[in-house]
C-alpha cells in the first residue's frame, strides 16, 4: 500500500517535472498560427523545424547570443578554476595567521547580492574602458565564480594527503612545482568538475550582462532571449526553440555533475 | 599569495566601494562628504518598504515549498523502489535550466489565450474564462512562486537525500525491533539526524532566493503595479534606469547586511569544521 502510494507521488512528480520541458520543446516545433491556435494544440500537429529553429538561426542574432555565451562563460571558467586552484592549495596546506577567518569570509562573499556588486562594477569597467567587452564580463563573472571554486577545489586538495607533497618538496621541488606536479594530476577530476559548474554559473547569469554590455553584438543568450520576450509580440516558436538550444549545454552537465556540486556545498557535512 | 589578493580584490574592492557609495557621491569629482541621507530616504520610502514586503513574501513562499516538496521528493526516492536512478534524473531535471529559461517557458505557460494552464484548467471546467495569470496583481506571486518552486526544489531534495543516506540503517533496524510506527521512526530518526542538512538547505535556499533575479526579471520585470519587484529588482531598476547610484548602493548594503545576517549560521557550521 505505502509502496504504491510512493509510486504514485513519483509519477505525480515526473509530470509536474516534465511538462514544461514538453511544452518548450512542442512548441518549438510549431509553426506561428499553430502557437497561438484557440484551443491551444498539445503537440504539433504540422511540426516544423524552419519556423522555429530555422528562424532563430537565420533571421536574430541568436548564434552570436551562443557564441558569447560560450567564450565568456568558459574565460571566466578557465580564469576562476586555475586562481580557485592556487587559492585552495593555499587554504588547504598552509596554516597561517587569519586562515579560518580568510575561509569565513570566502564563503561569506557568497551572500553578497548581486545587485550590490554589479553597480561599483559598472563604473570601473567604464572607467578603465573594459564595458561592453569580454574581457570586462569575463573579470565581472570571475567574481561570481571564484568563492565558489576555491572553495570546491580546497576540499578536492583536502583528499590529496600531505604527505605526497612533503615527500616532493624534500626531494628539491618548489612549493609551485610540488603543486604542479603531484597535487595537480590528482585532482584533474576536481578541477574539471569545478570548470564545469563555474561555466555553468556564468551560462545561466542575466544581471552582470545586462548591466555591464550595451550592444546587441555582444549579449549571451539568457540576455539575448529574455529581449525577444519584452518585445511587443513574442514569437513563442522562435523563443522556445532558442530556449531548447541554451537550455541544452547545461543540463547535460548538470546531470553529469550532480553529485559533486551536493559535496561541495555542504563541505562535507553529509558524513558525520 | 598572489590568488589571496585577486581573491580580496574582485570582491573586496566593489564592496568596499558599494558601501562607500552608499554614503555620498564617490564617482564625480568634488565629493560632497558622507552623509546618512540615503539611509534615512530609505526607511521614508514606500516602494522600498513594498520590496522588502514582496522580498519576505517570495522568499518565503519559494523556500517554504522548496523544503516541504524537497523533503517529501527525497523521502520517496530514498525508500526502496525500482528505477530509482531514473526517477532520481527525472527529479532533478528542473534545476539544470538556467532561471531565466525557466521563467520563459512557464511565461509562455502561463499565456492567458494560448498557454496550456489555461487550457488544462478548462478541460477541467475549473475555469469560465482565461486567467490573467501574470497580469493580474493578486495572482502573479503565486504564479511567479509556482514556476521557482518547479525550477528550485530540486536542491534542497538532493541534499536532504544525501542527509538521508547518510543515516545508519541500524537506527531503523533497531526502531523496527523495538516495534516503532513509520511515523515514530520519522519523527525521532529521520528528522533529528536531518537537522543538520535542513539548516544548510535552508540558509542557502533563503540567501540564493533573495538574490533571485532572472527568473523574475522575463516574467514580470517587478509588476504588474510592483506586485513582484523584490529587492534585488528594485534596486537594479535604481541603478541603471533612474542613476540613483548612492540609492540604490543604500539599498544593495542593507540586503547585503541582512543576507550575510541569513548566512552567517552556515559560515560558522562550516568554518567549525575546517
Amino acid at each position: 500500500m505505502a509502496r504504491t502510494l510512493t509510486y504514485a507521488f513519483l509519477v505525480a512528480v515526473l509530470v509536474f517535472n516534465v511538462v514544461p520541458f514538453l511544452w518548450m520543446i512542442f512548441t518549438s516545433f510549431k509553426t506561428d498560427a499553430e502557437a497561438y491556435a484557440i484551443p491551444p494544440t498539445w503537440w504539433p500537429h504540422n511540426p516544423t523545424l524552419y519556423e522555429g529553429y530555422g528562424k532563430v538561426l537565420m533571421w536574430t542574432n541568436f548564434p552570436r547570443y551562443f557564441l558569447n555565451s560560450v567564450i565568456v562563460s568558459l574565460g571566466a571558467a578557465l580564469l576562476s578554476t586555475v586562481v580557485g586552484a592556487l587559492a585552495g592549495y593555499g587554504f588547504s596546506r598552509f596554516q597561517f595567521r587569519g586562515r579560518t577567518a580568510l575561509i569565513g569570509v570566502l564563503l561569506a562573499s557568497q551572500m553578497l547580492p548581486g545587485v550590490l556588486l554589479v553597480g561599483p562594477y559598472f563604473k570601473m569597467l567604464a572607467r578603465i574602458g573594459l564595458y561592453n567587452t569580454y574581457t570586462g564580463l569575463i573579470l565581472a563573472f570571475t567574481t561570481l565564480t571564484l568563492p565558489f571554486s576555491a572553495w570546491m577545489l580546497k576540499g578536492f586538495i583536502d583528499t590529496v594527503p600531505h604527505e605526497l607533497d612533503e615527500a616532493a618538496l624534500i626531494d628539491g621541488c618548489g612549493r609551485f612545482h610540488a603543486f604542479l606536479r603531484v597535487v595537480f594530476p590528482l585532482i584533474t577530476p576536481g578541477m574539471v568538475a569545478t570548470l564545469i559548474f563555474a561555466f555553468l554559473l556564468a551560462w545561466g547569469d542575466l544581471l552582470w550582462v545586462l548591466c555591464l554590455t550595451s550592444t546587441d553584438s555582444m549579449a549571451t543568450v539568457t540576455l539575448g532571449l529574455s529581449r525577444l520576450v519584452t518585445q511587443f509580440r513574442v514569437i513563442w516558436p522562435q523563443l522556445m526553440a532558442g530556449s531548447v538550444i541554451a537550455a541544452f549545454p547545461p543540463v547535460i552537465l548538470y546531470l553529469l555533475l550532480q553529485n559533486y556540486l551536493v559535496k561541495g556545498l555542504t563541505g562535507g557535512a553529509v558524513k558525520e | 599569495m598572489p590568488c589571496f589578493i585577486l581573491l580580496i580584490g574582485v570582491l573586496g574592492f566593489p564592496t568596499v566601494m558599494a558601501v562607500l557609495n552608499s554614503f555620498g557621491p564617490i564617482w564625480s569629482k568634488g565629493t560632497s562628504g558622507f552623509t546618512l541621507a540615503y539611509y534615512q530616504r530609505l526607511f521614508r520610502d514606500a516602494i522600498f518598504w513594498n520590496s522588502i514586503l514582496k522580498t519576505f513574501y517570495f522568499v518565503g513562499g519559494t523556500v517554504a515549498l522548496h523544503l516541504v516538496f524537497g523533503l517529501a521528493v527525497a523521502l520517496a526516492l530514498n525508500s526502496a523502489i525500482r528505477m530509482r536512478r531514473f526517477f532520481r534524473v527525472m527529479a532533478i531535471l528542473p534545476w539544470t535550466v538556467p532561471d531565466v529559461i525557466a521563467g520563459l517557458v512557464w511565461a509562455w505557460m502561463f499565456d492567458p489565450i494560448s498557454g496550456i494552464v489555461n487550457d488544462v484548467l478548462d478541460r477541467l471546467h475549473l475555469i469560465a474564462s482565461p486567467v490573467e495569470w501574470l497580469a493580474n496583481p493578486n495572482l502573479v506571486m503565486p504564479s511567479v512562486i509556482l514556476a521557482d518552486t518547479w525550477r528550485g526544489y530540486p536542491f534542497v531534495m538532493l541534499v536532504l537525500l544525501a542527509g538521508l543516506q547518510a543515516i545508519p540503517k541500524e537506527l531503523y533496524e533497531a526502531a523496527k525491533v523495538d516495534g516503532a510506527s513509520p511515523i515514530q521512526e520519522f519523527f525521532h530518526i529521520t528528522l533529528p539526524n536531518l537537522k543538520r542538512m535542513v539548516a544548510i538547505a535552508t540558509i542557502l535556499d533563503i540567501v540564493w532566493q533573495a538574490r533571485r533575479f532572472g527568473l523574475i526579471w522575463v516574467m514580470t520585470e517587478g509588476g504588474p503595479a510592483r506586485a513582484t519587484e523584490i529587492l534585488s529588482v528594485l534596486a537594479y531598476k535604481q541603478y541603471f534606469k533612474f542613476f540613483n547610484f548612492e540609492y540604490a548602493s543604500a539599498m544593495s548594503v542593507l540586503m547585503a547586511v541582512l543576507l550575510l545576517i541569513v548566512g552567517l549560521p552556515y559560515v560558522r557550521m562550516i568554518v567549525r569544521r575546517v
